[in-house]
C-alpha cells in the first residue's frame, strides 16, 4: 500500500455518521419486515400516534419483533467491540472472543444444562454463562506465566480442546431431542428475546461496551508492540487481565441468552479497520456500529428467507460471513 | 532527592547461568549525552533495557532522581523516561500522526493545545512533516524510525513539562536511517540535553559518531565497564583493540581537532 | 346437621356443577377453520378425522399423509418461531405437548391464539388420548371414537397373528451412522406389540451400534426405515453394512422396511406396522 494517504480526522467522523445512518435505516427496515405481514405504511402511522394497529399486528410487533431486533443490535454490537478488541490484544486480525475458550465454554455450559437438567431458556442460560467465565479464566490463569500473548492463545486452545472432549462425552449420552436442541444451540438464536431479558442485557452491555469504549489508547498502545505499550506506561499484566474480563462479561451474558453467533467479532472489526485503518479511536465506536448492523440485517434474512419457517442467525452469519471473509483474504493478497 | 540525575548502583544481571552485566556504577545528570559503545554481545541493550525497567536485574539498583525503578508503576515510569528502541514492528497501520500523538498518552491531563504543540515541534525537528498525513505503514525503513522519534521526542517534551526534567534511551537510532537523518537526530538529541534539560543515553554501534555527539563514553566488555570517561580518554588505540579485538587508528579531526576519528584497520 | 334446601339453592347448585363438568370437557368453542398442527402423529389425526383441508401450515416432522409435505412447514416443532405460526393467521393450533419452547407457545398465546396441547408419549395409551383430545379440538368426538374404534379392530387382528418369539431390532441411519432402538422409543414398542423381543431394550432411546455389541446380541429381524435404506443405497448395502452383516438378521434375509414415520411414529396406523413386521417374520412380502 505504498503513499496511501489516511484521511483527515474529519472524514473518520463522518465515516461513523455514515454507519449509524446505515444502521437507522436497517433498524427501520427490519421492524417493518418480517414473517408476519404488517402493512409498513399503517406502523409508522400507528408509530406517530396518527394511526391505528389491530391488536395482533400491535403485539407480535411489541411482543415479538421488537425485543428480537433489540437484542440483535445490543448482541452486535457486543460482538463487534469485542472481536476488535481481541484482535489488538492479540495483535492479530484473526483473533474473536472465542480464541480464549468463550464460546467452547458457553457451549459446555449449555451442554450440561441440556442433557442433565430438565433445560428451560433461563437455566441454559446461566449455564451457559458460567461455563464461558469459567473457560475463559482458565484459560487466562494457566497462560499469565508467559510474558507475551503466546501464552494465553496456547492455553485457549488448550481449553478449547478440552471442552469439546467433554462435550462429546456428555453428547453420546443424550437423547434425539436433545441432541436436536443442543445443535440449534450452537446455531444461535435471537428468538428468545423478551422484555424482560433485555431489562437486564440491554443496560448491562452498554455499560461493559462503554467501559471497552474508554480503553482505545491502550489498544492503540499496544499496536505498537508490548514493551512500546509498556514505555508508554501500560502494564501489559494489568491490560490483559482488564481486557479479557471486560470481552468475558461482554460477550459470556450475550452467547449465555443468544447461543453460537459466529464471525460477528472476526468480519466486522477486519472490515472496519480495512475502511477505517486501524487507529482505535475509530475502530471501537465502529465496530460496535457495524456489529449491531450486521445482526439487525442477519437476523432480518434469518426471519423472512425460508419464512415462514427461520433459519438459525448463527447459520446466517457464517453463511454469509465465511465466503465473504474468503474474498478479504484473497482481496488483501498484494 | 537530587533534581535531574541517573544513578546505578553496582547493577549486576543474569539471565539463567550467563552473567549479562556485571557490576556497573554509573552517574548520569541532565544535560550530559552518555554513549554507549561495545561489540556485539557486550551487553548494551541489555544495560539500555535494564535502566528502562523493561529487563529484571539480579542485584544493585537504579534510581531516578533517587526513586528505584524496581517496583515503580509503569504510567510512573512512562512520566519520568522516554524510550526509542531499535526497531518498532507494526502489524496494522495507523496514521503518522497518531503515532507521534501516542507519546502524550501517558499524559492525559495535557490540554490539546499542549498536545498539538509538542506533536508540531516533534515533527518538525524528526524532519516528517512532509509525510506527516500519510499511513505509517507506506512509509520507509528511515522515515519509521523518524515517526518513532518524533513519538519519542512528544513523550519528552512531555515529560520536561511535568518535571522540569526527563530522561531519554535510545537504542541504535541510527541504525536505519540515512547520513543526513542520522547527524539531524544526534543534533536534536544534543540539543534536547543541553535546551532542555534531559539526561541521554545512547547505544551507539558507529564510533565515530560516538565520538563526535557523546559528552561521555561508556565502553562495555563482556558485561563490564572497560572504560566511562570523556572521549579523549575512552578512544584510545589500545583500548579499543583490546575491546573490539581489531586493530584501531585514533587520530583527531582534521577540520576540528576538538572531536576524533576512529577507523578500523585490517 | 340439618341443612334447609330451598329451590333457589338448589338450582344455583346445579348450575354450578354444570358449569363444571362444562369446563372439565372444554366446552369452550374453539374454531377449526384455519389450523396449525404441530407434531407428526396430529397432523395425521386431523387428516384422518377428514379436517386435512382445513390445515393451513404444519411442521417438519409432518410427513404423513404425503398431502401434508405440501403445506408451510415452520420447521422444527421443538424450536417454534412465533411471527412464523402468527402469519399463517390460525385460528386453532393442535400441537404436542413436546412442541417449544414454551416461551414461543406462551407468545402465540398471548396473541390470542388457541392452543391445545396433546399428549405426545410413546405409548398406545398416549396414542388413544391423543385421538380423542384431538377429535374435541375439532369438534369431531364421535368420529374421533369411531377413530379409535377402527384402531383395536386393526390392532387386534395385527396381534391375533401368532409369531415366534424372535430377537429383533431396529435401526435408523441419523448424520452417518446407524443408530438401534431402545427403550422408551415408539419403534421398541412396535416390536413388543409385534411379539418379538427387543435386544436393544436395556439400552435409552436411540443410540450409535457397534459391530461387536450387535454380533453379540445376534438379532433375527431387524427393521429398518426406508430413508435410512434410500441414504445407504439399497437394501442389499444395508445387508453388507460391517455393523449388520453378522447378524442372523442380514444371513437369513429378514430385514423389514418401514416408513420413518411409521417405525418410529405413534401414529394410527400402528396396526399397519404391526402386520408389516409380521409379514416380514413369516417371510412374505417386504
Amino acid at each position: 500500500m505504498q503513499g496511501r494517504s489516511v484521511a483527515p480526522p474529519l472524514s473518520f467522523a463522518s465515516g461513523l455518521l455514515l454507519l449509524s445512518a446505515l444502521l437507522l435505516v436497517s433498524i427501520l427496515f427490519a421492524s417493518v419486515s418480517g414473517a408476519y405481514h404488517i402493512q409498513a405504511i399503517q406502523l409508522l402511522k400507528w408509530l406517530f400516534g396518527v394511526g391505528q394497529l389491530d391488536e395482533v399486528s400491535r403485539n407480535v410487533w411489541v411482543n415479538i419483533r421488537m425485543p428480537r431486533i433489540i437484542l440483535g443490535i445490543v448482541a452486535g454490537a457486543a460482538l463487534g467491540i469485542s472481536g476488535a478488541v481481541m484482535q489488538a490484544l492479540f495483535r492479530n486480525p484473526l483473533a474473536e472472543p472465542g480464541l480464549v475458550g468463550l464460546s467452547a465454554g458457553a457451549s459446555l455450559g449449555a451442554v450440561l444444562a441440556i442433557v442433565l437438567t430438565p433445560g428451560g431458556l433461563l437455566l441454559i442460560a446461566i449455564a451457559a454463562f458460567l461455563g464461558s467465565l469459567g473457560a475463559t479464566y482458565l484459560a487466562y490463569f494457566l497462560g499469565r506465566r508467559s510474558h507475551s500473548m503466546a501464552g494465553l492463545l496456547l492455553a485457549g486452545i488448550a481449553i478449547n480442546s478440552i471442552v469439546f472432549s467433554l462435550m462429546g462425552l456428555l453428547i453420546i449420552n443424550a437423547n434425539d431431542a436433545q441432541l436436536r436442541d443442543l445443535t440449534f444451540w450452537n446455531m444461535g438464536s435471537l428468538a428468545g428475546a423478551n422484555w424482560i431479558m433485555l431489562l437486564g442485557i440491554v443496560p448491562w452491555t452498554v455499560l461493559m461496551v462503554s467501559l471497552l469504549l474508554t480503553r482505545w489508547k491502550a489498544l492503540n498502545a499496544l499496536l505498537l508492540g508490548e514493551r512500546e505499550a509498556f514505555h508508554l506506561g501500560y502494564s501489559l499484566s494489568s491490560l490483559r487481565w482488564q481486557l479479557i474480563t471486560l470481552v468475558a462479561l461482554t460477550v459470556g451474558p450475550i452467547v449465555a441468552v443468544t447461543g453460537g453467533i459466529g464471525f460477528v467479532g472476526l468480519v466486522v472489526p477486519h472490515l472496519v479497520r480495512l475502511w477505517l485503518g486501524s487507529d482505535h479511536r475509530w475502530v471501537l465506536p465502529a465496530s460496535v456500529i457495524g456489529g449491531a448492523l450486521a445482526l439487525t440485517l442477519g437476523d432480518w434474512l434469518a426471519r423472512v428467507l425460508i419464512a415462514p419457517s427461520e433459519l438459525p442467525i448463527g447459520l446466517v452469519t457464517s453463511l454469509v460471513g465465511g465466503p465473504f471473509f474468503i474474498w478479504l483474504l484473497i482481496r488483501g493478497r498484494r | 532527592m537530587s533534581s535531574g540525575v541517573m544513578v546505578v548502583e553496582s547493577l549486576r544481571m543474569h539471565r539463567g547461568k550467563r552473567q549479562i552485566l556485571n557490576d556497573i556504577d554509573l552517574q548520569l545528570h541532565v544535560g550530559e549525552v552518555l554513549g554507549i559503545l561495545g561489540p556485539n554481545g557486550a551487553g548494551k541493550s541489555s544495560f539500555l533495557a535494564a535502566c528502562c525497567a523493561e529487563l529484571p536485574i539480579t542485584s544493585g539498583q537504579i534510581l531516578y532522581d533517587g526513586q528505584s525503578v524496581l517496583h515503580a508503576k509503569p504510567l510512573d515510569l512512562a512520566r519520568t523516561r522516554a524510550v526509542l528502541p531499535q526497531h518498532t514492528t507494526m502489524t496494522f497501520d495507523l496514521p503518522v500522526t497518531e503515532v507521534v500523538t501516542m507519546g502524550a498518552y501517558p499524559f492525559p491531563e495535557a490540554t490539546t493545545e499542549q498536545v498539538n504543540e509538542w506533536i508540531d515541534e516533534a515533527i518538525e525537528r524528526a524532519d516528517i512533516r512532509h509525510k506527516a498525513h500519510d499511513s505509517y505503514r507506506a512509509l520507509s525503513g528511515g522515515e519509521q524510525q523518524r515517526v518513532q522519534f518524533a513519538r519519542v521526542l512528544v513523550q519528552a517534551r512531555a515529560i520536561e513539562n511535568l518535571k522540569g526534567h526527563a530522561f531519554l534511551f535510545l537504542d541504535e537510532p541510527t541504525a536505519s536511517l540515512d547520513p543526513k537523518h542520522q547527524v539531524l537526530l544526534m543534533r536534536v538529541v544534543r540539543e534536547l540535553s543541553r535546551e532542555s534539560s534531559t539526561a541521554v543515553v545512547v547505544v551507539l554501534h558507529d564510533l565515530n559518531m560516538a565520538a563526535r555527539w557523546c559528552d561521555r563514553l561508556m565502553l562495555l566488555s563482556d558485561g563490564e565497564i572497560a572504560a566511562l570517561d570523556v572521549p579523549q580518554k575512552v578512544l584510545r588505540a589500545d583500548l579499543l583493540e583490546r575491546v573490539y579485538g581489531l586493530p584501531m587508528s585514533v587520530m583527531p579531526h582534521p577540520l576540528n581537532s576538538d572531536h576524533l576519528i576512529v577507523m578500523a584497520e585490517g | 346437621m340439618i341443612l334447609s334446601f330451598s329451590p333457589a339453592r338448589l338450582v344455583s347448585a346445579a348450575v354450578a356443577v354444570a358449569s363444571m363438568f362444562f369446563a372439565a370437557v372444554g366446552a369452550q368453542t374453539l374454531d377449526p377453520s384455519r389450523l396449525v398442527t404441530l407434531g407428526g402423529s396430529v397432523t395425521e389425526i386431523v387428516y384422518a378425522l377428514g379436517m386435512g383441508d382445513k390445515i393451513v401450515g404444519t411442521d417438519q416432522s409432518s410427513i404423513y399423509p404425503p398431502e401434508a409435505t405440501k403445506l408451510p412447514s415452520v420447521g422444527y416443532y421443538r424450536k417454534l418461531p412465533s411471527e412464523g405460526v402468527a402469519s399463517m393467521n390460525p385460528s386453532l393450533i393442535i400441537a404436542s405437548e413436546n412442541a417449544g419452547p414454551p416461551e414461543a407457545i406462551g407468545q402465540l398465546k398471548q396473541l390470542g391464539i388457541p392452543v391445545v396441547l396433546v399428549d405426545d408419549k410413546p405409548t398406545i395409551e398416549s396414542l388413544r388420548t391423543r385421538v380423542q383430545q384431538v377429535a374435541a379440538a375439532v369438534g369431531l368426538q364421535r368420529e374421533g371414537e369411531r377413530l379409535l374404534e377402527k384402531f383395536d379392530k386393526e390392532l387386534n387382528q395385527a396381534k391375533s397373528t401368532a409369531v415366534p418369539d424372535l430377537r429383533a431390532m431396529t435401526v435408523v441411519m441419523r448424520g452417518g451412522k446407524l443408530l438401534g432402538a431402545g427403550s422408551e422409543t415408539a419403534a421398541n414398542v412396535v416390536l413388543e406389540q409385534a411379539g418379538l423381543k427387543n435386544v436393544l431394550a436395556d439400552q435409552k432411546s436411540y443410540r450409535p451400534l457397534s459391530p461387536e455389541v450387535v454380533s453379540a446380541l445376534s438379532p433375527d429381524v431387524i427393521v429398518v426405515t426406508s430413508s435410512t435404506v434410500d441414504s445407504m443405497g439399497g437394501l442389499d448395502k444395508v445387508k453388507e453394512s460391517p455393523v449388520l452383516s453378522m447378524t442372523p438378521a442380514a444371513k437369513n434375509d429378514k430385514l423389514i422396511v418401514l416408513d420413518d414415520l411409521l417405525a418410529q411414529g405413534f401414529g394410527l396406523r400402528f396396526p399397519e406396522a404391526l402386520s408389516r413386521v409380521h409379514d416380514g417374520v413369516m417371510g412374505a412380502t417386504k
